[in-house]
Formats: structure tokens, sequence, C-alpha cells
């Protein structure tokens, strides 16, 4: 079964050294609801950061790129998606 | 710090720059451009306007050259960065000298000194708990709303715990409440000053400033001036808590530092193997001839503190040397002449560094994950090699909290000697007073780890990862390496 969200975390040292390392804890802040609808990616560099003026860290969710991600940001992007 | 902070991003981005310059060997021309390139005109300012984040921008760029802000003369305002690379070029690193944390004035904001204060929640009720039980009688009512005189409130907090509107906010100095030594201090203007003669390097302050005011005098052009030049053999000695720190495994960050430019790299819990061998052999004899107890000796701001602090508990610290040094003295030997690095997530190191006559510079794990941005170095996507000197899983878990006494306790036993354990897991108010009485307190036979970081060096202030992440990834390395 294919779940609602797909969320590829980019862990490039890019996004990883300015704020993604943070990303990591994300699993554990999906709320229970939400669990079953979501599957976390944990991926190589997604290449965004190779953009002018790329903020990373980057996040996928689906089609969307998250830029500047946090784990507060994706929680409240599932929540009203 | 466990939640993303944008003072230590910032901090990042910065050295990205500032090694990008360094890499591309234009430095010199071009870092006068950076307090611009940092802080453009079309992005909203972060302080009151982009000119006073500018200035703050340039007062980080001279202190990443490592420079105490301290010793600014007043000419010294109008001069450019160009010429303070210059200096750095010109006076070597008898510039390094001194303090290692540094306050940059223009950054801080001079923290407002009364703990507690009224906020417009306040309905200004009749009961009125918070002035009738003020023992100072600094709380007066005007505009329908309560007020506390900050000259003469003493901080007790009595007012916050009796107000039924929770409207009284504790407001803490960031930096001074992060101090456990209380060398942290405003001057006459309210601005923060780092008095040395207590300061033990611990980086607390640093970790806790909001407006990231106070900052670590950097090596990271003689570092990158070395590892940037073919001629200069270097070698990086890696700290245990450095896996984990990249979401990666030790061979693939072996091999970016090789491509940073680092010619050997060897692990520092090779040297914490050594050290834990030492220190229960010292333990064992000196509880032989009749010492309650013995702490440990290889954090260095523990170290400092008792030099600075607790001088009655100085005969119970080990004479071991740190892992850092027996590293260093081995790769002395191994490669003589190499400019030694030590990469950790310690400020305290650096000091202990620059009295050591095993260690050359030391780096942190920020700004090694600048360095890797910054020449294109993804960690992830390296091959696995190996480093030049491997530990085994006793010196690596030196990095955690419990790692280094388990080490010690689990080797006496093995020589038939049941030693007790004590683990002081950070240094606080609390904890340094319980060291002062640790005689008193603990059982005889006791190993005492000190660890200045609550959790351990993954929590130290110049990591990447989120400690929890980082002790997930450590346990899973050491779970695998088990034979």
């Amino acid at each position: 079964m294919t779940k609602k969200f797909r969320i590829t975390i980019c862990s490039g040292t890019t996004c990883y050294v300015l704020g993604g390392a943070h990303l990591l804890m994300l699993a554990e802040a999906i709320p229970a609801d939400l669990k079953d609808h979501v599957e976390i990616i944990d991926s190589n560099c997604i290449k965004a950061c190779l953009y002018e003026n790329a903020q990373p860290p980057f996040v996928q969710i689906n089609d969307y790129l998250m830029s500047q991600a946090s784990v507060a940001k994706v929680v409240e992007y599932l929540r009203s998606h | 710090m466990n939640y993303i902070n944008n003072a230590s991003l910032l901090k990042r981005q910065l050295t990205v720059r500032f090694a990008r310059l360094m890499f591309a060997g234009n430095l010199k021309e071009r870092i006068d451009y950076l307090p611009m390139q940092q802080a453009p005109r079309d992005v909203a300012a972060v302080r009151c306007c982009v000119h006073h984040d500018r200035a703050v921008i340039r007062y980080r760029l001279i202190a990443l050259l490592g420079f105490a802000i301290e010793n600014e003369k007043p000419e010294d305002e109008a001069r450019s960065l160009s010429s303070f690379v210059e200096e750095a070029e010109t006076s070597g690193e008898s510039r390094l000298a001194g303090s290692v944390l540094t306050v940059i004035d223009e950054a801080c904001t001079a923290c407002i000194r009364a703990n507690y204060r009224v906020t417009n929640v306040c309905r200004g009720c009749v009961a009125r708990p918070c002035m009738m039980n003020c023992p100072k009688n600094c709380i007066s009512f005007a505009n329908g709303q309560a007020h506390i005189d900050e000259k003469t409130c003493i901080s007790c907090g009595i007012c916050a715990k009796v107000c039924p509107y929770h409207s009284i906010v504790y407001q803490p100095i960031p930096c001074e409440e992060a101090c456990p030594v209380d060398a942290v201090t405003q001057d006459a203007r309210g601005k923060q000053d780092i008095d040395a003669q207590k300061c033990i390097n611990c980086g607390k302050c640093l970790q806790a400033c909001p407006f990231g005011a106070i900052m670590e005098r950097s090596e990271i052009f003689e570092i990158l001036r070395a590892i940037t030049n073919p001629a200069e053999p270097t070698v990086a000695l890696i700290a245990p808590s450095i896996i984990g720190q990249f979401n990666t495994s030790l061979g693939k960050l072996v091999t970016a530092l090789r491509r940073l430019g680092f010619d050997h790299v060897a692990e520092v819990a090779w040297g914490a193997d050594l050290a834990a061998e030492k220190e229960t052999a010292e333990l064992i004899e000196r509880l032989e001839h009749g010492q309650t107890c013995m702490t440990s000796s290889c954090c260095p701001a523990y170290v400092e503190a008792v030099d600075k602090h607790i001088q009655q508990l100085k005969p119970l610290v080990s004479d071991t040397l740190s892992p850092m040094q027996y590293t260093g003295e081995w790769a002395g030997r191994q490669w003589p002449g190499a400019r030694r690095i030590f990469i950790g997530p310690c400020i305290a190191k650096r000091a202990e560094a620059r009295l050591s006559p095993h260690i050359e510079n030391t780096l942190t794990y920020e700004e090694l994950g600048s360095f890797f941005i910054a020449a294109g170095v993804d960690v992830t996507e390296c091959e696995e090699s190996v480093a030049d000197l491997e530990a085994s899983s006793v010196g690596r878990k030196f990095a955690v909290s419990g790692g280094v006494s388990a080490a010690i306790v689990g080797a006496a036993d093995a020589s038939g000697h049941t030693v007790n354990e004590k683990v002081i897991n950070g240094l606080d108010t609390r904890s340094l007073a319980t060291l002062k009485a640790l005689e008193k307190i603990v059982k005889p036979g006791t190993f005492v780890e000190v660890m200045s970081c609550e959790g351990g060096c993954i929590n130290g202030p110049g990591v990447i990862s989120n400690p929890v992440v980082a002790r997930r990834f450590l346990e899973k390395m050491l779970e695998e390496k088990k034979p």
C-alpha cells in the first residue's frame, strides 16, 4: 500500500550541517494519527542546494520541495494537507 | 543545543564563506565583501538595520581570524578586514594567546538585570499577592498593573509563584545562567565580560547566548592554510564523538578528511584506549595506597574547574594525560614535523591544546562541516577507507557520559579489583557543590567520571548533530563492530 506522504530528508553534507541534523528527529515527532500515512526516506544529496540562493536544509514531501525545513514545519505541512 | 538555532547556523554559513575564499586563495582580496554578502540589502535585517547586522558579522570574521575582540583599539573600527588577514599572516600564532572565548560587544544586547518582569497579562487584581508577599516591598501598582522596582528586587521569584494569572515571568540572562563558575558578569553598560581568571572554557555561555554574542577565537585560518598547502603535512586527530556527526560511516568520513587535504587521519579513541589502560592501573595503585577515590582527567573543562575553583580536589584527579595528548604524541613520532589538528566538539580542548606540546591546532565539528560544504565534499558520497590509526570500541565510548567509567571499572574488574563508579554528568552549580564535598560523599574505592557537558562530548558546544541522534549512531556502530 502506498502511503499518503512520502518524505525524503536530504542528508547531503550541506543540508546536514546547515540544520538538517535535527531532521533525523522527525520520525519521533510525527503525530500518532498520521504515522500510518507517512513514509520517511533518508536520502543522499537530492541536489536542491545547487541552485542559486538555495536555503538548506531541504525536505521533499511528495512533489513539494521545502527549503529551510524543520521538524515543526514538516509536521505543520502534514497537518494542513 | 537540542533545538535548531539561527545563531549557530549563521556562524556556520559565515565559516563556509570564509573557507570558500581560503580554498580559492583570495581571502585577503575578498573578505571585506563578506558582511555584505551575508547580510544583503534586500533581506530583512535581524537587528535594527542591515548596517548593524553587517557590523556584527565583521566582528565575527575578526574572531574567526583568531583575534580577541576585547583587544580592539578605537582606531581598529576603521580598519579593513583584509588588514586583519595581513596581521594574522605576519603575527603568526602569537595572536591566539589568551582566552579562547571572546565577547562581541556589538552583538551583546545588555540583557536586563532584574530576573522577574510583570507582563501585560497582569490584571491589577484586588488580592495583589505579588505585592503582599514581596519580602523587599519592591512591587507597586500604576495604571492598573504591577511594577517591579529593578533596583530593590532580589530575584527571589515569590511574586511569579503567587500570581494567579501567571503574569510575572522569569527572564534570565542566558550566558550568566549557563556559566557554572560565575565567570560571566555585566560591566557598567550592561554588556557581558568573561573573567579569564574564573573561566573554564566550557563553552556553555556560547551555546546559551541567543544573540550569538560570545564566540570562540577560531584557528581555521591556520588550519585552512595548512591543508591547502601541499607542502605542509597535516594530521587530523578525530575525537571519539565524531561518529554520528555526519550521518555516515567512519570510513566515509576518513575519505572526506583526506579529500579536504589532510594527509593522515588518526582516531583519538586510540588514545582513549591507552588512557583507559593507564588510568585503571593508576586507580588501583592509588586505592591500594589508601586514597578514597580518583576522578577522570579527560575533560579539560573539568580539569580547569579543579585548577581554578576546587583546588582541594586536585590530589584526587588522575595524572593520566587526555586521549588527545596520547594520540598527538603518537602522531608526532609517526609523522615528525606534521601539523597535528585535533577535531572535536570541544572549546576547552583548544585551551588544553595551546599548552600541550603534542597538538598544534583544534577544530570543531561545526567548522569541519563548513569546510566540507566550502570544498564541495559530500561525506555521504565518499567511498569507505581506513584511518591510519584505529581504535577499539572501549575508546570510542569515551564520547558519551558513562563511557569512561565503564571502561575503567570494566578493566579493573577484569584484573580482579572491584571498584565502585560515580558519574558526574554535566557541570553546573549543583554538581560543582557535589565535587567540593566529593571525598565525604563517595564510598571508599570509587572511580568518578566527570564530564562538563551533559550527556558527554556528543553534546559539546561544537557539535552538529542532535545529541540524541549522535548517541543512536554511536550505539549502532558499536553494536555492529562487536566481534
